[in-house]
């Protein structure tokens, strides 16, 4: 299941931030590496939760810094 | 891509904060001077900060190499950029950071590794903002110290250096300043903002403009350093909203004085928090704000009270050589502004110049017959360039002449322009200095532009000119002195302060009362009447009988703190059976007033003879260490608040001022009839006490009230001490 959210969360990303997959490492920086920005951020907060049709708690999700980060906390939802 | 960072995790709490002071100031040069520059989070959203900070390096014609780094943007306008900073090839000198403060451990850590030693930080989130904010704060010190960078900010405005062959405008400000003399550092970057827009407006110039923001790290500490030795810098300017290094900006202050250059500080947030939660007389008196006030002065620092105070300041020092007296001459065309300059000019203490007959002749000769030829200088409402020329030339060659005040009112007759113009050129002539007040707004604008673009002073207001003057007089005069604190003093016995002081607190004590108080005073060779400590009221008719008559007589309880207030001081009592009954009656009060007070006793000592009180204390101040402070005193200190500090380690003329400060000093030097005060005697007793505060770190707060000041020759004497631990 993991590896199915993984990919997911890396399609929904180079989709937000029109980049493509192979530019997605585990532990990119959504920032830092991805150059993500703060609406950019949002967006994928949003997109996440149309995604995997949860709803996250926003300021939590905003903490998120890492696509591993990302999977993990996803993932808590989906249990 | 991201195997950079693994394993580099750093953890703030395991790095060595071991960059000294010599390490972070050697990199500051860099932060103004670099040759190449990484911007590290610019985008290309206009009206963004890290789009602006790029904007303005490109619009100002930065220097040298420039750099965008962007993960998500291939390029930052038309300048390639890069997805890291350890991705550029070349050397780069200095990093402008403004990725959000979630990131910025990771930004610094790679600046370290790409060798950079100079950073701005410009983003926010940090100590300003608590919580998290602190540990990333701390963190990028680590990361900072680790690799030997030293960093501007965080949460800053940025950095401009106006130097011709630089051009840094590394900001989000809105505009570059003019290229001047002035180095102006601010805690706030807001305030920064406001001030570019002020100081455009009166073309005033700036060498280096500093929003230090957090200080994490560089503070005003380090870059006072550096601006003591730039070329390009005159006169500095601070805005500070916190002092971390109290000491250390007084050295830092000091340093850049001796240079020639002054320093003119705004120090906001006038707390009074600190006094509130004191106990002893002194601590409740000195005030965050009054030490801070007495340390500035200490160090030479001129202390302004806003904004416009201290750019009318900063401009004569900046555009006009300073004056060599305090006599000034007027010039004006008016005969109200005139006088209202010279009532301004001589409470601020300047003379009226007194001119040479030749220089009144010539007056004669050139003006009107309705003119006035004395200072104040009148050249009447009509009066053309000429007649300002005649007069603003003739008093600047009179040898009692220091300095002029043109003023001038816009009358029908005015030729404003011209007279503006006329002054610059007999300013140029000149090597005394010109301040000019063109009084009104909007029909004096083109006149005071003309000043303004020629660096001549102007002020609105006659009051503001002579104070200019005033401060520009009175830097003159401190040039000379150099701060030399007293040597220490080796007639005291540290050890025996230390042993008593240890002891008390050992034992839980908070406070040492006066028996105790005054072994440690004793120990510092402060003055003190024989005095002994009795356990009975018989004891206390033996003590008196050893001490000598007259006798006063004071409860020794570590319950009772003001004694005073429990009536627990009997003075003036002369025999075997007033000693006896004064003990009887003491206890009887204190039984009623404070019923669970533990008496130890009583203190009882010879009566020193009539005098003028004094209070004398020590106080430790959180910013600027121990303080010592001289004051009225008696029971009354709190009510009258006439005060003065002084930052330990005190010099001589420190002490002086202390004592000359008082709007009671006048007393001690013999006021309507009275004996002149052994005032030689109360400095040598700040200085012990000075020493003492400085030896004796227990020590938090220490009253004598009063010291008893006898007549010259006679000595002083504490008759009353308390020690707060």
């Amino acid at each position: 299941m993991q590896n199915d959210v993984q990919q997911r969360v890396k399609k929904v990303i180079a989709r937000v931030l029109e980049i493509s997959e192979d530019q997605i490492a585990d532990d990119a920086n959504f920032i830092f590496d991805l150059g993500a920005d703060s609406m950019q951020s949002m967006e994928l907060v949003a997109a996440f939760e149309e995604e995997f049709d949860i709803e996250m708690d926003e300021e939590k999700a905003l903490d998120v810094q890492t696509v591993s980060h990302a999977v993990e906390f996803i993932s808590s939802y989906l249990k | 891509m991201m195997g950079l960072f693994r394993g580099n995790k750093i953890n703030a709490g395991e790095v060595s904060m071991n960059m000294d002071f010599a390490d972070r100031i050697k990199n500051v040069e860099a932060l103004f001077q670099p040759r190449s520059i990484a911007v590290l989070g610019a985008n290309n959203v206009k009206g963004t900060v890290p789009s602006d900070i790029f904007e303005n390096l490109i619009k100002t014609e930065f220097r040298g190499v420039l750099y965008p780094v962007s993960p998500g943007e291939k390029r930052i306008g038309s300048v390639k950029a890069y997805k890291y900073v350890v991705d550029i090839e070349d050397p780069v000198d200095m990093a402008v950071i403004v990725f959000p403060s979630s990131v910025m451990h990771l930004a610094l850590e790679q600046c370290g590794q790409k060798g950079i030693k100079s950073a701005i930080v410009i983003s926010a989130g940090f100590r300003e903002v608590g919580g998290k904010g602190i540990e990333r704060e701390k963190q990028m010190v680590g990361i900072a110290e680790k690799y030997g960078i030293s960093f501007i900010g965080p949460n800053c405005l940025g950095v401009i250096n106006t130097d011709p062959d630089v051009m840094l405008n590394a900001s989000f400000a809105r505009q570059m300043p003019e290229e001047g003399e002035i180095g102006f550092l601010s805690q706030s970057g807001a305030l920064c903002t406001a001030v570019l827009d002020y100081a455009r407006a009166k073309h005033i110039g700036f060498s280096k403009f500093v929003s230090t923001g957090n200080k994490a790290q560089i503070g005003e500490v380090e870059l006072l350093h550096y601006l003591k030795d730039d070329p390009k810098t005159k006169v500095v300017l601070l805005y500070l909203e916190e002092i971390r290094d109290g000491k250390g900006l007084m050295d830092a202050a000091r340093e850049v004085i001796a240079a020639g250059k002054p320093v003119l500080a705004i120090k906001s947030g006038r707390s009074e928090e600190g006094a509130q939660a004191a106990s002893s007389h002194t601590g409740s008196l000195a005030g965050s704000d009054d030490v801070c006030d007495a340390a500035m002065r200490q160090a030479g620092i001129i202390r302004c009270r806003t904004i416009e105070e201290m750019f009318n300041r900063a401009i004569a020092f900046t555009y006009q050589p300073l004056p060599q007296g305090k006599r000034v001459a007027i010039v004006t065309n008016a005969g109200g502004p005139g006088v209202l300059t010279t009532d301004a000019a001589v409470d601020l203490g300047l003379e009226i110049a007194r001119f040479e007959p030749e220089t009144t002749k010539f007056l004669k000769k050139k003006l009107p017959a309705t003119a006035n030829i004395k200072n104040p200088i009148d050249v009447i409402g009509d009066a053309r360039a000429d007649r300002y020329d005649w007069a603003v030339s003739s008093v600047l060659e009179d040898p009692n002449v220091d300095g002029v005040f043109v003023i001038l009112t816009p009358q029908s007759m005015t030729e404003i322009e011209s007279i503006a113009e006329q002054i610059c050129v007999v300013a140029e002539k000149h090597d005394k200095p010109i301040y000019t007040s063109f009084m009104g707004e909007a029909d004096v604008a083109a006149g005071i532009d003309i000043l303004q673009k020629n660096h001549i002073p102007h002020y609105i207001l006659p009051e503001s000119m002579c104070d200019a003057f005033s401060a520009t007089h009175a830097f003159r005069e401190q040039m000379g002195s150099s701060y030399k604190p007293f040597e220490p003093l080796e007639d005291v016995d540290r050890d025996a302060a230390h042993l008593i002081l240890d002891k008390a607190a050992a034992d839980g004590q908070t406070w040492l009362p006066e028996d105790q108080a005054v072994e440690v005073l004793k120990a510092y060779g402060l003055p003190l009447y024989e005095s002994e400590v009795a356990a009975t009221p018989a004891e206390a008719v033996r003590a008196a009988e050893q001490v000598g008559y007259p006798v006063v007589i004071k409860i020794v309880s570590d319950d009772i703190i003001h004694k005073s207030d429990v009536k627990g001081v009997v003075l003036d009592v002369d025999s075997p059976e007033a000693v006896a009954e004064a003990c009887e009656a003491m206890l009887e009060r204190i039984k009623k007033a404070q019923p669970d007070a533990m008496i130890k006793g009583f203190f009882v000592r010879k009566m020193i003879p009539k005098g003028e009180e004094v209070i004398l204390g020590v106080k430790r101040d959180p910013t600027f260490g121990p303080v010592v402070m001289f004051g009225f005193g008696g029971i009354f200190v709190e009510l009258l608040k006439d005060v003065s500090f002084g930052v330990t380690p005190v010099d001589p003329q420190t002490v002086d001022r202390m004592i000359t400060g008082l709007k009671a000093s006048p007393l001690f030097s013999g006021l309507r009839g009275r004996e002149p005060r052994d005032m030689a005697s109360v400095r040598d007793c700040i200085r012990r006490l000075a020493q003492l505060a400085a030896d004796c770190p227990q020590i938090q707060e220490l009253d004598i009230n009063p010291l008893i000041v006898l007549e010259d020759g006679k000595g002083s004497f504490a008759a009353d001490a308390r020690i707060i631990l």
